[in-house]
């Protein structure tokens, strides 16, 4: 009967007036300078071994590379692989852009692959795991769900709302990352060539498919897949969120399954049912890269359905759970 | 309430775009990584960049700095050096020490198996001319292996060689330990050396052209070819042969050009094979490098 | 004339509970409640702690389901229909929770965007009738319990409830505020609006409503008017008497009077705190006092003082659930 728009507007607003939100960007605000700082010494320090001039130090990249293309000890693999790092450090000098002193594009691009799995799931979670427990914990839902709406319909508000804030986290990292980065190592660098469509099927690298796009674009294609991974980890967060009372219970239940994926990332190789488990899949971005997958037989594809498995899943459980349960306290 | 209004528009206004754009890129991620494109490669966007000017022409004595580029096949690399040092490190460290000026080695350029024909298109890279433009010394090491190589040598001497070792050899730029397994068996014929000359010496006189093109100022000093071969008796006369009319073509070529020199090493070996060459039979070892490097330094003291 | 207008509108029943039932785990929680209300009527509900009372208000407003019986408001289901049911309910469940980082006025606009047909002008008028016109954009987190139980209550009033539904409102306040939220009550009831009032303090919901149900260990024990349900107590009559043993044995041998002998389980405490040493609490009919006290005299047992003690809901709610603790 009434439509859902008031409702995605009024969990809106208390999400921006309970202060969530700022706190996500202060928490950024405060960690993307320090990511920065370290960025910037690991600069100076290559740039004082190698004389001050990046050019020289590229240069000699390309020939150590050309020289073990010439090697027959160097599979053919490896060798194409080389001759890709050899057009991209050509690339470097053509453009007169220093690969080891990154422009803020690029710092931005590294920093979100290492985010991926593990700090933007975590700044996600300071809203999904606090959306539905801390009606509870306050006992605001009680008068949430007096009104004259159906439950499932302020659950779905709460959903709409989710997804609406996991875009702009996404967004906000990205633009807090490079206007901070960007200050420091300089704005440009969106065309700059990176290598993408690398095959990985077990331990062999395919690179027939291998090409470069230009930075933003992949900027784009990471920032989709990390969307979708914080998506992922924003309704499980919600679920846990719906099934648990309290908010500090709920974050610690989200943060125990993600460190959980990341050891098993490192360590689950011989374990391959773990590939079922979502928090082995949330290194998407990996599949951009060209970075072989924890454990044989994932690609993009799988990755994606296991994902969105799990996900539907959690919808499911988090509607029936919060359309039936008698709200006791 | 109008604070309430304010945040709500614009909150739902920026997270829907941001919503679309985010989607937009994750389909695009999809199929990029499962349907890849083979997109345009990272050259041709490339857009070229002026290279810096050479340096100034002041006589290399008078330099308290001086900036050394190397260039050109395994032995500018050094292979073959049981230390890595190669004539190029060599001869820096002995320059240093014998002037007591400060000697930079910009960059060793030298990649394994490099003919004169691969060497060119790198003389056309922003990267190569940005290293050499700044040098002050440019040492050059390159015909090797378009005279042995190009005569296809590496595939035929097993046969008529004395020994095993002496084999290998050959195959210059293989691991040692491949070769003699691998080496086809093959009559050497000594007029395939003399074949690949003529073409070889023009395409350095384009390399000699183009290196003082990018740098109009630096000493280019060209290191000259020996004969690997003297010990090998039907390698000898041939190889020698081959090896003295390279050098007299690179040396005519050498003195039209003002401040290039060639350093001579067919002397050195010629009767020091067993001395001074590294144990695949082509390569100078440690002491070899080291001779030819004492001469690069006499030359430009 | 209360009492007319209530009965004129009998059949005007906005809230009807018909044979619920709830079990929790293994346990029956509400074992058969039966009530209506009515418009315009006050209705208290009165138990002890576990009664079943919070259990019983939240399935009236949907937070809990029923295992069995029916929940009508205004003729709706209020576990099927709830967009049409609870429409016409305004609550406050336990503690009015409401958004302690939002203002008064944000929390009351948030509200007012669930509900259908809820405009500026209706929230600046319920803000009116709570009078909070002066802190009502200051953030709740700086309102004393009061301010938030008016708060409480113009939210569930915006919808402009006919139901209006309140666990133990006078909750937390002062005196003065105690008397303020009575009146307040008063006033909506004679507008029109059921009002469905919990509370532990029986002195209030007397003074309050106009009937009540007592609910004890998930049953409703009594339903009805609060003066016919207080008539139907016995009375009880305390005696001063000197010599108190004598005095004892002359009462203790009329067949028409009883001794109680621990009174403290039907009295309120204030009339036990009042009573002095050596009183007789005695359960009796009131038209006995005279001839009584002649006898007493005649015997020579000064009678210093007798009181009449008069019925109170609070008598004989300790008397329908004696034994259980009362909070």
């Amino acid at each position: 009967m009434s439509s859902l728009i008031p409702l995605v507007k009024n969990e809106t607003i208390k999400i921006i007036k309970k202060k969530r939100f700022y706190v996500i960007l202060l928490i950024l605000l405060v960690l993307v300078p320090i990511f920065t700082y370290a960025q910037m010494r690991s600069a100076e320090h290559s740039r004082e071994k190698f004389n001050g001039d990046w050019r020289l130090e590229t240069q000699q990249q390309i020939t150590d590379n050309e020289n073990s293309l010439g090697s027959d000890r160097v599979p053919d693999e490896w060798k194409k692989f080389r001759k890709i790092i050899v057009q991209q450090l050509q690339y470097y000098l053509d453009h007169d852009v220093n690969p080891k002193e990154p422009n803020g594009v690029t710092f931005t691009r590294e920093f979100m692959n290492n985010s991926v799995s593990l700090f933007i799931p975590l700044l996600i979670m300071a809203i999904a795991s606090d959306i539905v427990s801390s009606e509870r914990t306050t006992g605001t839902i009680k008068m949430l769900l007096t009104r004259p709406v159906k439950r499932w319909k302020v659950l779905l508000s709460k959903l709409i709302t989710l997804i609406m804030f996991t875009s702009l986290i996404v967004l906000s990292t990205f633009v807090i990352t490079y206007a901070i980065s960007g200050l420091v190592f300089g704005y440009k660098g969106f065309d700059i060539p990176v290598f993408t469509g690398f095959q990985i099927s077990g331990s062999d690298v395919d690179m027939s498919a291998v090409h470069a796009v230009p930075q933003w674009e992949y900027i784009l294609m990471q920032s989709g897949l990390i969307w979708f991974v914080s998506l992922t980890v924003a309704i499980l967060a919600f679920m846990v969120s719906v099934l648990v009372r309290s908010t500090a219970a709920s974050i610690v239940v989200m943060m125990a399954a993600l460190i959980a994926g990341s050891i098993l990332t490192n360590m689950a190789a011989a374990w391959n049912s773990a590939k079922y488990l979502f928090m082995v899949n949330l290194q998407l971005t990996d599949y951009l890269s060209g970075t072989p997958a924890p454990i044989e037989g994932m690609n993009l594809t799988f990755s994606l359905i296991v994902l969105s498995i799990w996900a539907i899943a959690a919808i499911i459980v988090s509607f029936a759970v919060f359309t039936k349960r008698d709200i006791l306290n | 309430m109008n604070s309430s209004n304010w945040i709500w528009r614009s909150v739902s206004i920026i997270s829907a775009a941001a919503t679309l754009l985010l989607i937009a890129g994750f389909v695009y991620a999809i199929q990029d990584v499962n349907y890849p494109q083979r997109a345009q490669g990272a050259g041709d966007l490339a857009e070229s960049v002026k290279p810096p000017k050479g340096t100034s022409n002041d006589a290399i004595q008078d330099k308290k700095e001086l900036k050394v580029a190397a260039l050109g096949d395994s032995l500018a690399k050094g292979t073959g050096d049981s230390t890595g040092s190669g004539f190029v490190r060599r001869s820096v460290q002995e320059y240093s020490k014998d002037t007591g000026k400060k000697v930079t080695l910009l960059n060793n350029l030298g990649i394994n198996g490099l003919t004169t024909t691969a060497l060119l298109p790198k003389l056309e890279e922003q990267g190569t001319q940005y290293v050499l433009a700044k040098a002050d010394v440019i040492l050059l090491s390159i015909g090797g292996n378009d005279l042995f190589r190009g005569a296809d040598l590496f595939t035929s001497v097993k046969n008529t060689s004395p020994n095993e070792s002496s084999s290998s050899a050959v195959k210059k730029d293989s691991e040692v330990s491949k070769t003699s397994t691998q080496a086809k068996v093959q009559e050497i014929k000594p007029e395939d050396i003399l074949k690949a000359l003529p073409q070889a010496s023009l395409k350095l006189q384009k390399i000699l052209v183009k290196l003082r093109e990018i740098n109009p100022n630096a000493v280019i000093i060209y290191v000259g070819l020996y004969n690997p071969f003297g010990d090998l008796e039907q390698l000898k006369i041939p190889g020698n042969e081959a090896v003295t009319t390279w050098n007299n073509a690179a040396l005519s070529l050498i003195n039209k050009n003002g401040n290039m020199m060639l350093v001579p090493t067919f002397d050195l070996f010629q009767q020091n094979l067993n001395k001074y060459l590294s144990s695949d039979h082509f390569h100078p070892n440690g002491d070899g490098y080291q001779q030819i490097a004492e001469r690069i330094v006499q030359s430009i003291r | 004339m209360r009492i007319t207008e209530q009965s004129e509108r009998k059949d005007n029943v906005v809230l009807s509970v018909e044979h619920v039932k709830k079990k929790i785990g293994r346990k029956w929680i509400i074992q058969d409640v039966t009530f209506d209300v009515q418009e315009g009527e006050i209705f208290g509900f009165l138990g002890p702690n576990g009664a079943g009372k919070t259990t019983t208000i939240r399935m009236l407003v949907d937070l809990i389901k029923p295992t069995s019986g029916v929940i009508k408001v205004c003729g709706f289901n209020v576990n099927r229909d709830q967009e049409k049911a609870l429409q016409y309910i305004g609550s406050i469940v336990e503690n009015p929770e409401v958004y302690t980082y939002l203002t008064g006025w944000e929390n009351l606009e948030h509200f007012a965007r669930m509900q259908p047909g809820v405009d500026r002008n209706r929230i600046q008028e319920v803000v009116d009738t709570v009078r909070m016109q002066q802190r009502i954009h200051d953030k709740v987190s700086t309102y004393s319990l009061g301010m938030r139980q008016r708060l409480g209550i113009a939210q569930a009033l915006l919808g402009r409830p006919k139901l209006l539904i309140l666990d133990e409102p006078t909750n937390g306040l002062d005196p003065k505020g105690i008397k303020e939220m009575r009146e307040f009550i008063r006033r909506l009831a004679d507008e029109g609006l059921a009002v469905f009032v919990s509370s532990h303090l029986l002195s209030e919901i007397q003074l309050l409503c106009d009937r009540v149900a007592i609910i004890s260990r998930g049953k409703v024990l009594a339903v009805g008017k609060v003066n016919e349900l207080v008539q139907q107590n016995a009375k009880y009559v305390v005696w001063n008497v000197a010599p108190w043993e004598k005095g004892r044995a002359v009462l203790e041998k009329q067949s028409d009077v009883e001794i109680v002998n621990h009174p403290e389980l039907v009295l309120d405490d204030s009339i036990i705190a009042g009573m002095g040493e050596h009183a007789l609490v005695t359960r009796m009919n009131e038209d006995r006092i005279g001839s009584l006290v002649t006898q007493l005299v005649h015997l020579g047992i000064e009678v210093s003082g007798v009181h009449n003690i008069n019925p109170t809901l609070e008598q004989l709610f300790l008397k329908m659930t004696e034994g259980e603790i009362i909070e």
